[in-house]
C-alpha cells in the first residue's frame, strides 16, 4: 500500500480499464497479426503451423475468388446499407421534428428497434420472408402479383435486399434520433430569417438547414459505414450468408473461413485487411468528432 | 424537442387547401413509419402465442387462439431456455457490475487529469470499439482454450467487458466532464480525500450518466451474439444461442422462436422506455457537436 | 492565529506566466483583498494558498511552516467558491455537515454545530431543503454556513458577491464584514469589484498582470496611488487620467486645449484629479474651458462630463445644477488634490 502512494493517482484510476483494454483488444490484435502471417489448418494440426510471410494475403488478394467475391458483396452491402439508412434516418427525422402527440409517441419508439438483439432481427426477417407464411411475403405478393411465387432468400438479389433491409429496420430508428438531435441544435432563428427573407420551405432546408445539418450527417455516415462492415449477427441469422455467397460480407468469410474450414491463419488474414478497412474509416469518425 | 415552424399552434389559423394536403401526407408518413417500426414487433409478439397450426399458415394470421403452451415449452428440455436465462443475466449482470467501476474510475482519470499521453491513450481506448469481432474472436478462441475456459460463463464476461468499456467508458466521462470542478474543490477544501470525493460527490451526481452507460452496456451484452456462439457449447448459453437452436433438421420452429423472443426483448424494452430521455440523451451527445 | 506569507511565489501555465515574483506577508486575523481586473492573477495566487494550485517557484508558508508539498486536505483552511461549490445530492444541512462528517465529529455534535453555522446566517428554515431549491443569495449563505461550521485557520473567498444582484450584493457585503469580525480568522478576499475592496479590507492589494502594483489600507490606496493604473481602479466614479504635455506653467492637452497648470516637471505626463476635487467655476478663474459632453442626474449630485481628445473627464456639482449640452464651462482643479503620473511607465510623481 504504502508503494500506491507513490505511483500518481491517475495512474491507479486507469489500470484495471487499461489492463483490460490491452489483454483484451490489443494483445488479441497482435496475435491475430502475427498468426496472419503463418499457415494453420486446425483440422491438421493442435498447433500453428509454418511461417509463410506474405502468402495468405497474396493469396488472398489474387488467388481467392471467394474473398474478392465477399469483397464485392460486402462494398454492395455497406453502400446501399448506409445510402439507405441515411436517407431514411434524415427523412424520419425531418418529419417527426414537430410538436405533437403522434409525433412524439413515433420519438418513443424509436429507440425499440436497436435494443433488440440484431440475431433476432434477422430471425424474425426471415421468418417474415418464408415462402409459404412469410407475413411480409404475403403482402408484397398482394401488392406485387407477380412476386407471389418467388422464394425470397433462394435468389441472391433478393437476399441481399433483405439483409439490408433487416439491418436499415435494426440502426435507422436509432440514426434518426441521432438526426433528430443534430436538428435540434440548429437555432430556430436561421431558418425563420430566411423564411423572413422570402425562402419557401425546400430553399430553407436546402440553403439553411441542410449545411448545418453537415456534421451530424457526417458522423452518421462514418459510423453507419463502420457497423455495416462489422455486421455479422443478422447475415447469420437471416440468410447464413447465401444463397450460395451472395450475401457472404468479408465479416462472414472470415467467420465461416475460421470456423468452418478452420483455416486460421489464412482467416486471420482475412480478418486483417478487414480491420485495416475499419480502422481508417473510423479514423474519419475519430477525426470528425475529436476536431480539436 | 422544438417544433420548427408550425403554424398550428397558432389560433385561428386557417391553412390552404395545399398545406392541408401536405399536413395529411404528413400524418400518413408518421403512420407508415410507426407501422413500419411496430409490425415486426407487433408480429413476432402475436406469433409467440400461436399454436404452431397457426403459424404456417397466413389465413389465420390475426385470427387465432392463443395459447401460453409455446412459453411454457420453451422452458422444458430440451431447448431449456431457462438455464439461458439465467446464463443471459449472470454475464450481463457481472459485466455490467465489473465495467461500471472500471469505466468510472477511468473516465474520472480522463476527465480530471492531465498527462502524457492522455490524447493518445484515450483515442485507444475508444478506437477499441471499431475492432471487428472477426479478428479478435479467433484469439479469443485460443486464449480460453489454452486456458480451459472454453464454455465458461467467466470467459463470456471478459469478453463482454472488452467490448462495453470503450462505451461505457466515453459516456461517462462526457457525464463527469459536466460535473463542476468546483464542487470537488470544495470537497477537497472541505478535507475530503481524493477517494471521497469520487465516491461521495462526484459518484453521485453523475450517477444519471453511469446509470445510462449501465443500461447500455447491459443491452450490448444481453444481445451479444458471435462471442457467445464461438465460445458457448454446452453450459455457458446465452439467450441468443438459444435463440437459434429452433433451428432444427426438421425445420424452423417458428412459434417457439418467436416466444423466445419475446423473452429476450421484453426486458430490454422495458428498460429502455424507462431509461429513454436520458439513454438517448447520452447516446447522441458524442454524436453531435 | 495564523500569519501567511507568499516568499517569490511565481506561477506558470505552460508558457503563460501568470503570477510574477509576488511576496506578501497577511498578519494574523487581518482581512486582505486582492483587488484588480480579469487575468491578473488574484484568484490563481488565492488557490495556492488553498492548495488547488501548486507555486512554479516560491513557498507557501502558514506561521512560518513550509505548506507547499501539503496537499489541500491537510491544510486546514476554508473557501467559498463564486459559483458556491454547493453539493447538488446534499441537503443544506447535509452540506453544511460536510467538513465536520470528514473530521469524524459525532452526530449529535454535528447537527448542534450545523444549527448554530445556519443561525448565523439565517438559513435555520431551510435546512432540509436542496440546493436547487434555492434562490442565488439563499446558496451563498449555504456556502458561507459550511465554510464557517468549523473553524479554519484561513478563511478564503473567491467572489462570493459578483453573482448577486446589486441590492443582495450590498446586503451580503455587510453580512461578511460582520462575520469576519465575529470570528476573528485570517482571511483572504478576492474581487474586482473596488466598492467590496474599500469597505471589507484591513489592507488591499491591487493587481494587475501577475504583480502587486500596490499593497495598502484602502484609505492610503485611494488618497495615495502609486500608479496610475491604481488611481484608475479605485473610486467610483475613477479618477479622471488625462494625458497632457508639461511645458513650463502651462499643460498642452489633446485637440488644442491649454490648461493653466504647472506641472512637477516637464514632458509627457498624466494627469489625474477625482471628479469630487473637482469643481465648476467662472470662465476666467478656471483652469481650462470646454464645451458640456453631457451632464447626468445622479440624485445626490449632478456629473457634468467634458470631452477632452479623446478623453472623458467627468466633475462632480452640485445636484440642483442644470446645464446645457454644448454649453461652455469653466473647470477648477483643487492643486491640493492632483496626481501626477509618468506617461510612459504610469508611475506616480511625487511632487
Amino acid at each position: 500500500m504504502v508503494v500506491l502512494r507513490r505511483i500518481p493517482v491517475h495512474w491507479l484510476l486507469l489500470a484495471p480499464a487499461l489492463f483490460f483494454v490491452a489483454a483484451m483488444a490489443l494483445f488479441p490484435l497482435g496475435y491475430s497479426f502475427l498468426l496472419s502471417f503463418r499457415e494453420w489448418k486446425l483440422a491438421r494440426s493442435v498447433t500453428p503451423g509454418d511461417w509463410v510471410g506474405l502468402e495468405n494475403y497474396w493469396y488472398l488478394l489474387t488467388d481467392d475468388p471467394d474473398f474478392l467475391e465477399a469483397v464485392k458483396v460486402t462494398s454492395v452491402f455497406v453502400v446501399s446499407n448506409v445510402g439507405v439508412t441515411l436517407l431514411v434516418a434524415l427523412g424520419a427525422a425531418l418529419l417527426l421534428h414537430r410538436a405533437g402527440r403522434i409525433n412524439t409517441f413515433a420519438r418513443v419508439l424509436l429507440i425499440l428497434p436497436f435494443v433488440m438483439s440484431p440475431a433476432l432481427v434477422g430471425i424474425s426477417f426471415r421468418f417474415f420472408l418464408n415462402g409459404e407464411y412469410g407475413i411480409v411475403h404475403h403482402l408484397i405478393g398482394l401488392a406485387f402479383p407477380s412476386m407471389v411465387n418467388t422464394i425470397w432468400l433462394a435468389d441472391s438479389t433478393l437476399s441481399m435486399v433483405a439483409v439490408i433491409a433487416a439491418d436499415v429496420w435494426h440502426w435507422a430508428p436509432y440514426m434518426t434520433l441521432v438526426m433528430l438531435g443534430g436538428l435540434a441544435s440548429i437555432p430556430k432563428e436561421t431558418e425563420e430569417a430566411a423564411r423572413v427573407d422570402g425562402a419557401s420551405a425546400w430553399a430553407v432546408f436546402r440553403d439553411v438547414t441542410l449545411p448545418q445539418l453537415l456534421p451530424v450527417i457526417s458522423v452518421v455516415l462514418v459510423l453507419k459505414t463502420v457497423f455495416a462492415l462489422k455486421a455479422f449477427d443478422i447475415i447469420y441469422t437471416l440468410s447464413n450468408g447465401g444463397p450460395g455467397r451472395s450475401t457472404q460480407t468479408l465479416a462472414y468469410f472470415v467467420y465461416e473461413t475460421a470456423f468452418n474450414y478452420y483455416n486460421m491463419g489464412y482467416a486471420a488474414a482475412a480478418a486483417y485487411i478487414l480491420t485495416a478497412v475499419l480502422l481508417v474509416t473510423s479514423g474519419f469518425y475519430l477525426r470528425l468528432v475529436f476536431k480539436k | 424537442m422544438t417544433a420548427s415552424l408550425s403554424t398550428a399552434a397558432m389560433p385561428g389559423y386557417q391553412a390552404s387547401a395545399g398545406e392541408r394536403t401536405v399536413n395529411w401526407v404528413r400524418q400518413l408518413a408518421v403512420m407508415v413509419l410507426i407501422g413500419a417500426i411496430l409490425l415486426p414487433i407487433a408480429w413476432i409478439f402475436l406469433t409467440a402465442f400461436k399454436t404452431p397450426r397457426d403459424v404456417y399458415s397466413i389465413s389465420s394470421a390475426l385470427w387465432f387462439t392463443p395459447t401460453f403452451e409455446n412459453m411454457l415449452t420453451v422452458f422444458r428440455e430440451p431447448w431449456n431456455l431457462g438455464s439461458k436465462v439465467v446464463n443471459s443475466l449472470a454475464v450481463a449482470g457481472g459485466t455490467v457490475l465489473l465495467a461500471m467501476p472500471m469505466a468510472t474510475m477511468a473516465a474520472y482519470a480522463f476527465s480530471r487529469f492531465d498527462f502524457r499521453f492522455k490524447q493518445t491513450i484515450f483515442l485507444i481506448v475508444i478506437a477499441s470499439q471499431f475492432i471487428p469481432a472477426a479478428v479478435v474472436v479467433l484469439p479469443y478462441f485460443l486464449m480460453f482454450k489454452e486456458a480451459g475456459m472454453l464454455d465458461t460463463r467467466t470467459a463470456l464476461v471478459l469478453v463482454n467487458l472488452s467490448i462495453v468499456l470503450p462505451y461505457a467508458v466515453w459516456m461517462i466521462k462526457g457525464f463527469i466532464d459536466a460535473v463542476p470542478m468546483e464542487i470537488e474543490e470544495s470537497a477537497m477544501v472541505d478535507g475530503a480525500p481524493r477517494s471521497r470525493v469520487i465516491w461521495e460527490i462526484v459518484v453521485p451526481t453523475a450517477l444519471p450518466g453511469i446509470i445510462t452507460a449501465a443500461v447500455f452496456s447491459f443491452t450490448l451484452t444481453w444481445n451479444e451474439f458471435l462471442f457467445a456462439l464461438i465460445i458457448g457449447k454446452q453450459h455457458a448459453l446465452t439467450l441468443p444461442i438459444g435463440l437459434i437452436g429452433f433451428r432444427t433438421e426438421r425445420g424452423d420452429l417458428w412459434e417457439l422462436m418467436a416466444a423466445g423472443g419475446v423473452l429476450i426483448t421484453a426486458p430490454m424494452f422495458l428498460i429502455s422506455l424507462l431509461v429513454q430521455k436520458q439513454f438517448v440523451g447520452s447516446l447522441t451527445a458524442g454524436s453531435v457537436r | 492565529m495564523t500569519v501567511i506569507s507568499l516568499s517569490h511565489i511565481d506561477k506558470s501555465f505552460g508558457p503563460v506566466r501568470i503570477v510574477k515574483d509576488l511576496n506578501l506577508d497577511i498578519a494574523d486575523q487581518e482581512f486582505l483583498v486582492f483587488l484588480g481586473p480579469s487575468g491578473c492573477g488574484k484568484t490563481t495566487t488565492m488557490r495556492m494558498v488553498a492548495g488547488l494550485e501548486h507555486p512554479t517557484l516560491g513557498e507557501v508558508a502558514f506561521d512560518g511552516k513550509r505548506m507547499n508539498e501539503v496537499p489541500t486536505q491537510g491544510r486546514d483552511v476554508a473557501m467559498v467558491f463564486q459559483n458556491y461549490g454547493l453539493y447538488p445530492h446534499m441537503s443544506v444541512a447535509q452540506n453544511i455537515a460536510y467538513p465536520l462528517k470528514l473530521r469524524g465529529v459525532a452526530p449529535g455534535e454535528r447537527d448542534r454545530l450545523v444549527a448554530k453555522a445556519a443561525e448565523r446566517v439565517e438559513l435555520g428554515p431551510f435546512l432540509k431543503r436542496m440546493p436547487r431549491e434555492l434562490s442565488g443569495g439563499q446558496r451563498q449563505r449555504v456556502a458561507l454556513a459550511r465554510s464557517i461550521v468549523r473553524t479554519p485557520r484561513v478563511f478564503l473567498m473567491d467572489e462570493p458577491l459578483s453573482n448577486l444582484d446589486a441590492k443582495l450584493r450590498v446586503l451580503a457585503r455587510a453580512q461578511i464584514k460582520h462575520l469576519a469580525e465575529d470570528l476573528k480568522v485570517t482571511t483572504i478576499y478576492v474581487t474586482h469589484d473596488q466598492v467590496e475592496a474599500m469597505t471589507l479590507a484591513h489592507r488591499v492589494a491591487v493587481m494587475k498582470d501577475g504583480v502587486i502594483r500596490q499593497l495598502g489600507a484602502p484609505e492610503d490606496i485611494y488618497n495615495d496611488p502609486a500608479d496610475s493604473f491604481v488611481a484608475g481602479f479605485i473610486g467610483s466614479p475613477a479618477m479622471n487620467l488625462l494625458p497632457v504635455e508639461a511645458r513650463g506653467s502651462m499643460l498642452q492637452a489633446a485637440g488644442g486645449m491649454q490648461i493653466r497648470l504647472p506641472a512637477p516637471r516637464d514632458g509627457e505626463l498624466t494627469l489625474g484629479a477625482r471628479a469630487e476635487d473637482m469643481r465648476l467655476g467662472n470662465l476666467d478663474e478656471a483652469h481650462f474651458q470646454a464645451d458640456v459632453f453631457t451632464f447626468e442626474l445622479l440624485g445626490d449630485c449632478t456629473m457634468a462630463t467634458v470631452m477632452i481628445g479623446h478623453t472623458l473627464v467627468a466633475i462632480k456639482a452640485q445636484k440642483d445644477l442644470r446645464l446645457r449640452s454644448a454649453e461652455r464651462i469653466g473647470v477648477c482643479f483643487d492643486p491640493q488634490r492632483l496626481y501626477w503620473f509618468d506617461r510612459a511607465t504610469g508611475a506616480r510623481i511625487r511632487a
